[in-house]
C-alpha cells in the first residue's frame, strides 16, 4: 500500500460486480408453449393449373434469374410452356392473391420468357427420367395429349412410340391455331426435345381399329390421344350447301399456308375459340367476318381476351342469333337467324336462350363457315362400352379388355375443358395411372393419384408423383387474408407489348412481342410466392430471442428450440404464410 | 447480443437492441438505468450482451454516460461510443433531467429511448409517455389515462441537438440507418425506438411487430428525424390505416369508446400536421389521412 499513513484503505482492485458468462446457459425454449415450425402450403395458382405448375417456385426462381431451373420446373408438369405461354387460358391469373392487391401476376406472360429464354439458348432439360421400365407403349395421336402423354410416360421410364396419320406431329397445335397466336418457330423446339429425348414419333401412319387388338404382340399399352375433329351437325336446312365449309378445314388450309384470299362477307357460325380465330384469319385474309352466336358474348366459351382482340381487329359479333335455314341466293347464301332471349339459368349454371317471338333477321352473305365444336372423328376413339375393367379419372379413362393390354383414352374426347392444357393434364393423369396400374394393379390407382393432388383441386403433379419436393407441403390454399401484405409494395401488372393494331390483321405474326428479362424478373418479384420460402430472412430478422439460426441447408436457416420462446413473431411476419405456429407437444 | 436474455415472448425491446446493436457494431459501452432490459440482460454473473454494460440507477442515463464519455476521453479513446439505453420511465419521468443536462452540455453520446408505453417491468404502471386511452396498473377501468402522451423528441430538439430521430422494431432497415447515422455524428444523439410489449399492452405476442408496424401506418408513431433542431425530414409516407384498427388489437385499449376513438384520431391527425407543418409538407384533411 502506497498509502502508508492513511487511516482509509483501499481495495487492490474496484469491488464491482462483474458479469462474466453469457446467458446461453439459460435455455427459454422450456417457457414455450406454442411452436413454429416451417412449413410450406400449396399456392392458389398451382392448384387452379390443371396442369398443376409449381407457379410460386418458377417465379421464385425467375426472380433470381434462374431461368434454366424455372424451365426445368415447367417441364416435369407440362411440356409445352412455348405454348402454354401464349395460347393457354391461365386459369391461374384469376385466382392470384396478388389481383386482391393489386392486380395479377403475368404468369403467362412469364411462362413464354422462360420457353422463350429456353429455346434461344438452345438449352437442354435437366430433368433425368427414370429407370427403364423395359416396357414400350404405343401413342395414337401426335397432337398435344399424344405428346404429352409420350413426354410423361418416358419420364416414367417407358420407350414410346407416337403414330400420327397426318405428315407432321403436333395435332391442333400446328394445323388448328392460327400462327399470329402461335408461331411455328415456338412450337418447333417443343416437339423437337420431345424427339430428342428418346421419343420415337412415326408421321403419316394412320392407325385402324383393329390396332386397340393387336397392339399386345408389341406393346405393353396402348394411348389413345386422337383428339376431337368432326364437327356435329348444325341440323338446319341448307347446311350442306356449296360455299359452306368447316372451321377446322378452312384453320387447316390457312396453316399449310393456303386459305382463299376473298374481299367478300363471311359468317361463322359459333362461339368458341375455332369460331374467333376462323374469324381472325379471314380479317387477315381481307374478308369481312361476322361471327353468329346464339348466346351472349359472356356466354362464349372462346376466351375473353381472344374475343377483345378478334373485335380490335374489325370482327363484328351477333350475339344472341341462332340460324334456322341457309339458302342459296345469287352467287353468295342467305342466312335466315331467329333472335334469341335470355330464358332460365340452366343446371348447368349457364342462361339458357329461348326464341325470342317470332323476330326473324335475313342476312347475306359470301361464305359460311362452321365451327360448333368438336366431337370424336370415330367412335373407336373413345372408349368402348364393355370394356372388362373401365376406370374414369378426372381426366382421362383407363381401360382393359379381356385378352388385350390397357387402353388409355385422353385428351378432347374425355377432358372436362377442350384446351391444350386439359390435354396435358389428362396425359399427366393417364400416364401416372397406367404405371401405377402396370406396377402395383388397379386397386392402388385412385389413392396413388390423390396423393399427387395439388390441393383440393385435383391437379395432378408429376413432381409429387414423383417423390418430389413438393410432396412435403401442407395440401391447404393459401388465401389472401393470410398473406402479410405489410411486406409488399403497390406494383402494377406488367403490359403485354404488342404489334400496333393496324398491324396485326396486315400480317399473321405474332401479336404478342416478347419481353426482355428485366421485365420478366421485375413481374416475378410482384409474386407473393404464397406458402412458399424464398428465403426473405424476415423470421431470423425479427426475432426477439435469436433462436432462428442460419445453417448451411437448402433453406438456410433453422429455428433452434433450445431458446425459442413460442412467440409466434416469425410466423406473422413471414409474408407469405411458409411457417405454422402449433401447440407444443408434450414430450 | 445472445440468446438466454429474460425478455418476455415476443418483448419488442429485445428487437430493438438486436437492430440497434448490429448497426452500432460491438466498440461501445452502453449505460443503463433501471429499465425492463436491466432485468433482460440477465441475472448476475449472466449477461446477454456482448459489450461493456454498467447498470446503474434509474434517474442517472445522461450524468453516467457523461461521466464514461469523460473517462474514455482521457484515456484517448475517440472510437468507442458511449450509449445510454434506456426505458420511457427513465427518459421522459425519472432520467429526464440527466438527460437534459447531458444533452444541453451536447455531451458526446447516443441516448436510446425503447419505448413500452408504461413502466412495464414493474407492473405495468403508467409513465409519462403512456398514451392517451390506455389502461395501466396506475389507471386502471375507468379511470383510463387522460392525459396526451409527451412529445419527448420535441424536447430534445428543443435542446437543438445534432440529431434527434424516431424508429420503430417494424422497419429495421429505417432504424439501422439512424443508428449508423446517429454513430456517424458528434455531439448528442437521441434515439425514440417504439418498443412493443405483449405483456402490458395485452396483445397477442405474436403480433408484437405487426402492433409496431400499425403504430407508423396509422401515424401515432410516424417515423421522422430532425437535425440540428431544425431540419425535419419524414421518413415513410403512411398508407394511412385508422387509429381505431390499431386499437381494437390491444386489451389495453379495449374500453374505449368509438367517441373515445373518434377524439384521438382527431389528437392523432393533429399531431400529424404539425409534424407536417415542421416538415415543410402540406396539411392533409379528412379522417384517412
Amino acid at each position: 500500500m502506497k498509502a502508508k499513513n492513511n487511516s482509509i484503505r483501499l481495495p487492490e482492485r474496484l469491488l464491482i460486480s462483474r458479469s462474466y458468462t453469457t446467458s446461453e446457459s439459460n435455455k427459454t425454449g422450456s417457457w414455450r408453449y406454442l411452436m413454429p415450425r416451417y412449413y410450406e402450403k400449396t399456392a392458389p395458382c398451382s392448384v387452379a393449373c390443371p396442369a398443376a405448375e409449381d407457379i410460386g417456385r418458377i417465379q421464385m426462381l425467375n426472380t433470381q434469374g434462374f431461368f434454366k431451373e424455372a424451365w426445368d420446373t415447367i417441364l416435369v408438369e407440362n411440356p409445352f410452356p412455348a405454348v402454354c405461354g401464349r395460347i393457354c387460358f391461365h386459369p391461374c391469373e384469376k385466382v392470384c392473391n396478388r389481383g386482391r392487391f393489386d392486380e395479377a401476376v403475368s404468369i403467362r406472360a412469364l411462362e413464354r420468357f422462360v420457353a422463350d429464354t429456353a429455346q434461344r439458348y438452345k438449352l437442354t432439360s435437366g430433368i433425368e427420367p427414370m429407370a427403364f421400365t423395359g416396357k414400350r407403349i404405343a401413342v395414337v395421336g401426335a397432337g398435344p395429349a399424344g405428346l404429352a402423354a409420350a413426354h410423361f410416360l418416358h419420364l416414367l421410364g417407358y420407350d414410346c412410340h407416337v403414330f400420327e396419320a397426318l405428315p407432321e406431329p403436333g395435332g391442333i397445335l400446328r394445323w388448328g391455331l392460327p400462327r399470329y397466336r402461335l408461331p411455328l418457330a415456338a412450337l418447333q423446339p417443343e416437339i423437337e426435345r420431345i424427339r430428342n429425348s428418346g421419343v420415337s414419333i412415326y408421321c403419316g401412319q394412320a392407325v385402324g381399329r383393329d390396332f386397340l387388338h393387336s397392339a399386345g404382340e408389341t406393346y405393353g399399352a396402348v394411348f389413345m390421344a386422337c383428339g376431337a375433329q368432326r364437327m356435329p351437325l348444325l341440323r338446319i336446312p341448307g347446311e350442306d350447301l356449296p360455299g359452306i365449309s368447316e372451321g377446322l378445314a378452312f384453320l387447316c388450309s390457312v396453316a399449310q399456308g393456303g386459305g382463299p384470299g376473298f374481299q367478300g362477307t363471311a359468317a361463322v357460325i359459333g362461339g368458341g375459340n375455332t369460331a374467333v380465330d376462323v374469324a381472325r384469319c379471314l380479317r387477315r385474309l381481307g374478308a369481312r367476318a361476322m361471327i353468329i352466336y346464339r348466346r351472349r358474348r359472356e356466354d362464349m366459351p372462346a376466351f375473353a381476351e381472344e374475343i377483345e382482340l378478334a373485335l380490335l381487329e374489325g370482327v363484328e359479333l351477333l350475339e344472341l342469333y341462332a340460324p334456322i335455314r341457309i339458302e342459296k341466293e345469287g352467287n353468295g347464301l342467305r342466312l335466315t337467324l331467329q333472335q334469341m332471349k335470355i330464358g332460365a339459368m340452366g343446371a348447368d349454371g349457364r342462361m339458357r336462350v329461348v326464341p325470342d317471338e317470332n323476330r326473324i333477321r335475313e342476312l347475306t352473305v359470301d361464305q359460311v363457315f362452321k365451327a360448333i365444336g368438336f366431337e370424336a372423328a370415330e367412335p373407336w376413339h373413345v372408349p368402348e362400352a364393355g370394356a372388362v375393367s373401365h376406370l374414369k379419372l378426372r381426366q382421362a379413362v383407363l381401360t382393359q379388355g379381356a385378352n388385350s393390354v390397357p387402353v388409355v383414352y385422353c385428351g378432347d374426347p374425355v377432358t372436362e375443358i377442350q384446351s391444350v392444357v386439359h390435354a396435358v393434364a389428362s396425359a399427366k393423369e393417364g400416364a401416372m395411372a397406367l404405371h401405377v396400374l402396370l406396377t402395383g394393379g388397379t386397386a392402388a390407382v385412385a389413392e396413388t393419384l390423390a396423393a399427387a393432388a395439388v390441393g383440393p383441386g385435383g391437379s395432378l403433379s408429376m413432381e409429387a408423383f414423383l417423390k418430389g419436393e413438393r410432396l412435403n407441403r401442407s395440401s391447404h390454399v393459401v388465401a389472401y387474408e393470410e398473406i402479410n401484405i405489410d411486406h409488399f409494395q403497390y406494383a402494377p401488372r406488367m403490359i403485354q407489348p404488342r404489334l400496333l393494331q393496324a398491324e396485326r390483321v396486315a400480317s399473321f405474326a405474332e401479336i404478342d412481342l416478347k419481353i426482355s428479362a428485366g421485365m420478366a424478373i421485375r413481374e416475378a418479384e410482384r409474386c407473393f410466392n404464397c406458402g412458399l420460402c424464398n428465403q426473405c430472412d424476415n423470421c431470423r430478422l425479427f426475432c426477439p430471442d435469436l433462436a432462428v439460426r442460419q445453417e448451411d441447408s437448402k433453406r438456410g436457416r433453422r429455428i433452434d428450440y433450445d431458446y425459442c420462446k413460442g412467440c409466434g413473431i416469425c410466423v406473422v411476419e413471414c409474408p407469405r404464410n411458409a411457417m405454422v405456429l402449433e401447440e407444443e407437444q408434450d414430450s | 447480443m445472445v440468446s438466454g436474455h429474460v425478455g418476455c415472448a415476443g418483448c419488442g425491446a429485445a428487437i430493438a437492441m438486436r437492430f440497434f446493436l448490429q448497426a452500432l457494431g460491438n466498440q461501445a459501452i452502453m449505460v443503463m438505468p433501471a429499465c425492463c432490459w436491466s432485468i433482460i440482460a440477465g441475472s448476475y454473473p449472466m449477461s446477454s450482451l456482448r459489450i461493456p454494460l454498467i447498470h446503474t440507477a434509474f434517474e442517472t442515463g445522461g450524468a453516467v454516460a457523461s461521466g464514461v464519455r469523460a473517462a474514455l476521453d482521457m484515456k484517448g479513446d475517440t472510437q468507442t461510443t458511449v450509449v445510454t439505453w434506456a426505458g420511457d420511465g427513465g427518459t421522459f419521468d425519472i432520467g429526464f433531467q440527466a438527460l437534459s443536462g447531458a444533452v444541453e452540455r451536447n455531451e458526446d453520446f447516443i441516448y436510446v429511448c425503447y419505448d413500452n408505453e408504461a413502466y412495464m417491468n414493474t407492473g405495468v404502471q403508467r409513465s409519462s409517455s403512456t398514451p392517451y386511452g390506455a389502461w395501466t396498473t396506475t389507471t386502471p377501468g375507468r379511470e383510463w389515462k387522460r392525459m396526451r402522451k409527451k412529445n419527448i423528441v420535441e424536447a430534445l430538439v428543443a435542446h437543438r441537438i445534432p440529431y434527434a430521430a424516431t424508429a420503430s422494431i417494424a422497419y429495421p432497415q429505417d432504424l439501422m440507418a439512424k443508428v449508423a447515422k446517429a454513430k456517424a455524428i458528434k455531439g448528442s444523439r437521441f434515439l425514440h425506438i417504439f418498443a412493443s410489449c405483449p405483456t402490458g399492452w395485452r396483445i397477442p405476442s405474436e403480433l408484437s411487430v405487426k402492433i409496431a408496424r400499425m403504430a407508423v401506418q396509422t401515424n401515432i408513431f410516424p417515423l421522422y428525424e430532425v437535425e440540428n433542431g431544425v431540419k425535419y425530414t419524414i421518413n415513410l409516407s403512411p398508407k394511412g390505416y385508422l387509429v381505431r384498427e390499431y386499437f381494437k388489437l390491444q386489451g389495453r385499449f379495449k374500453h374505449l369508446s368509438d367517441q373515445d376513438l373518434s377524439e384521438i384520431q382527431n389528437m392523432v391527425n393533429e399531431d400529424w400536421n404539425l409534424l407536417l407543418r415542421k416538415a415543410g409538407l402540406p396539411q392533409v384533411q379528412g379522417e384517412h389521412m
